[in-house]
């Protein structure tokens, strides 16, 4: 599994095939006074890898659920191709894999990439595939209360990589792996961008999101602060030469 | 990799739900607990009617009951099966509240959200699974029968049937408000008060009806309790099954429509309280149903054929107005022996609780108490009697109908049987727990050690 790092991109990629970017517009969110996202708005484009970069607490969590329909949203609206996109299909589209969560405790590795699988209609071909690209085949028979948590972390990757959507959101996907696993993470989930899917990612380690990412959605106290590549970024913060740390410090 | 273009079909999602919820039961203790629990209940109760009903056929040499007081049904049947109602109020809760929050608690929920399949098929089929699940937990009960069989005792298959009927419904109930309590609350612990301040408003409902009857007594005839009387009697009517089916799923739909978590409170609120509206409709509409049928073997929810079939010529709506207390001894007897008969072969009864005082120590009673009324085609009659014979006769009379012959009918025999249950003792308290706790190690157990994990990889 292991493979070198992949390179850091400034540059989309090429905007191909018959898919429409997804337009975020004016997603917000309220708890009672608090709005933990404000009028958030952004495009996600066929076949990236977005990073979804933010500070604990600046919403990522929130707008992923909204995004992804499990949460109602106060405000906004997701469209592709011009056509709205209700919360209660966008399941057809995106699918989120939530952190913190430890679903199924008492079932084998094994039976809930299975039952996943067999749940979205994916070849079940596809499991054995997920077992070895995340190195979990020795863990197939194990219950997923048994795992550690960067084992328990690459068992939700799994998941996510099992379902047939065309987005793929994940949330905090290297928290708990350590420096190999999330090379290793990165390999499979950049091989699974090149084969068409789109990957939005939110990631606290400023360091992860900029060799992964291709492009950055900047949040700061339910707001983004700003939109595009690192160049992009750079160009906006009016900081040439600067890294992913110091244009989200100057944007936020 | 998957492709979007890829779908599972119906049925295999339906198979998938099912397996997983199946898979989720299995690792549940309390689950195992409530099959170890049922066992010893099923025992206990199966051993000790067992007992009763040889001493009552003489076995230990005194002097036996009347061959026709001896009634499996009675007897044996509905006390064995009296374990499940326990069961079913104080633990079969529990064992639904895990299975329906526990998506909820480990944050599965959230994945089950955005499968293919919607939350009303994942709901239905955590419904179907835990009643597979109560029906496991009958083979104590089904032990129990063919014990009884295979020591020469009697079933009449309508009646033990029926019984058994009343206990899944009784099942599918508890499902339903337990599913309904899990999916609301926001923990376990707190679905389970929910889960028990239902039954513990059931018994007080049960309690109050007992004491003032009327209206009060007409709802309170569809509680768990009460509406398992009605099989337990021998009695397979519509307006039970359907009310308790209608209960069982709304409660499942309420918790369908409260984990949807993608909408907002306010349309899970209105959704929820349009599906209970709709339920109170349908359970007042069933209500309404007459259609009943007396299947136990004595034919104790009937009238004579004959007599059925001169009631039910009878066109004109028959109203009785009734002064008797709740909580009198006579009342019981008028409403089993005559008024319960007269609903089901009559096209229009409307029976009247006209009784204002209670017939307590220290209470006068109105000086119409104790009367019954009958009015039927313009005439009227008072009876003090509550005896079947002589308020069939007061209604042929009222009716200007001749009252009809007696058909020779085969009384019912009644079935004694003096013997000892020897072996059940050792299949109940021996057999079932040690049979239980070695499945649960086979199937619980740790799958892989982690040494072997580490090795492997």
């Amino acid at each position: 599994m292991a493979s070198p790092l992949p390179a850091a991109h400034d540059e989309p990629p090429a905007q191909s095939g018959p898919s429409a970017a997804i337009l975020v517009d004016n997603l917000s969110k309220r708890f009672g006074q608090f709005w933990a996202l404000r009028g958030a708005g952004f495009s996600i484009r066929p076949g990236e890898i977005l990073g979804l970069i933010g500070p604990n607490g600046s919403g990522k969590t929130t707008l992923f659920e909204c995004l992804a329909g499990v949460s109602p949203a106060t405000l906004g609206t997701v469209t592709r191709g011009g056509v709205t996109i209700e919360p209660s299909r966008r399941k057809d589209l995106l699918y989120f894999v939530p952190d913190g969560v430890r679903p199924w405790p008492d079932q084998t590795v094994g039976w809930v990439l299975r039952f996943i699988a067999g749940l979205h209609g994916s070849p079940a071909e596809s499991v054995g595939e997920a077992l070895d690209a995340l190195a979990l085949e020795p863990l197939r028979g194990a219950r997923l209360r048994e795992l550690s948590k960067g084992e328990h972390r690459r068992v939700l990757l799994a998941i996510g990589l099992l379902t047939p959507t065309p987005v793929l959101m994940l949330d905090e996907p290297f928290d708990g792996l350590d420096l190999r696993q999330t090379r290793d993470v990165m390999h499979v989930l950049r091989s699974t961008a090149s084969r068409g899917r789109t990957l939005f990612l939110s990631i606290h380690q400023l360091g992860d999101a900029a060799r992964i990412c291709d492009r950055f959605v900047l949040l700061s106290g339910g707001r983004v602060a700003g939109e595009g590549t690192l160049g992009e970024l750079r160009a906006k913060a009016g900081l040439p030469g600067a890294d992913l740390e110091e244009a989200f410090l100057a944007l936020t | 990799m998957p492709s979007p273009d890829h779908r599972a079909t119906s049925g295999e999602t339906w198979r998938w739900l099912i397996e997983k919820e199946l898979r989720e039961l299995a690792a549940s203790r309390s689950y195992w607990l409530l099959l170890l629990v049922v066992g010893a209940l099923v025992g206990h109760a199966f051993v000790t009617s067992v007992n009763l009903y040889a001493e009552a056929s003489g076995i230990a040499g005194g002097p036996s009951a009347l061959a026709q007081g001896l009634n499996p049904l009675e007897g044996i049947v509905v006390p064995t099966f009296g374990a499940y109602d326990l069961a079913a109020t104080l633990l079969f809760p529990f064992v639904v509240i895990r299975l329906a929050a526990s998506d909820k608690e480990t944050g599965a929920l959230a994945l089950m959200l955005q499968s293919p399949a919607s939350l009303w098929t994942s709901i239905v089929a955590k419904g179907v699974a835990l009643l597979l699940a109560w029906l496991v937990a009958g083979l104590a009960g089904l032990a129990a029968l063919l014990l009884w069989r295979g020591m020469g005792g009697h079933l009449f298959a309508p009646e033990t049937w029926t019984v058994i009927l009343g206990h899944v419904l009784r099942g599918f109930l508890t499902i339903g408000i337990a599913a309904a309590a899990g999916a609301l609350a926001a923990s376990a612990a707190s679905a389970a008060i929910i889960a028990l301040t239902v039954t513990l408003g059931t018994w007080a409902l049960d309690y109050v009806a007992a004491a003032r009857g009327g209206a009060i007594a007409s709802v309170a005839s569809y509680t768990p309790s009460a509406a398992l009387r009605v099989f337990e009697h021998g009695e397979l009517r519509a307006a039970t099954v359907l009310v308790l089916l209608a209960l069982g799923a709304g409660g499942l739909a309420i918790a369908s429509v409260w984990l949807e978590q993608g909408r907002a409170t306010s349309s899970r609120v209105a959704r929820a309280a349009a599906i209970m509206v709709v339920v109170a409709v349908t359970c007042a509409l069933s209500a309404r149903i007459r259609a009943s049928r007396d299947v136990s073997e004595d034919r104790r929810n009937s009238f004579p054929p004959a007599d059925e079939a001169t009631l039910r010529a009878i066109d004109s709506p028959l109203r009785v107005v009734v002064y008797l207390s709740a909580e009198d001894p006579r009342l019981t007897d008028l409403e089993r022996g005559v008024l319960a008969k007269l609903r089901r072969v009559m096209p229009s009864v409307e029976v009247v609780y006209a009784a204002q005082s209670r017939s307590g120590l220290f209470e006068r009673p109105n000086e119409h108490y104790g009367e019954v009324y009958y009015e039927l085609g313009g005439h009227r009659a008072m009876l003090r009697s509550t005896t079947e014979p002589i308020v069939l006769e007061t209604l042929y009379q009222l009716a200007g109908r001749q009252p009809p012959t007696a058909a020779a009918t085969v009384p019912y025999p009644g079935y004694p049987l003096a013997a000892r249950p020897t072996i059940a003792p050792w299949l109940f308290f021996v057999v079932w727990p040690v049979a239980l706790v070695v499945s649960w190690w086979l199937i619980t157990r740790p799958k892989i050690s982690r040494l072997r994990a580490f090795g492997e990889s």
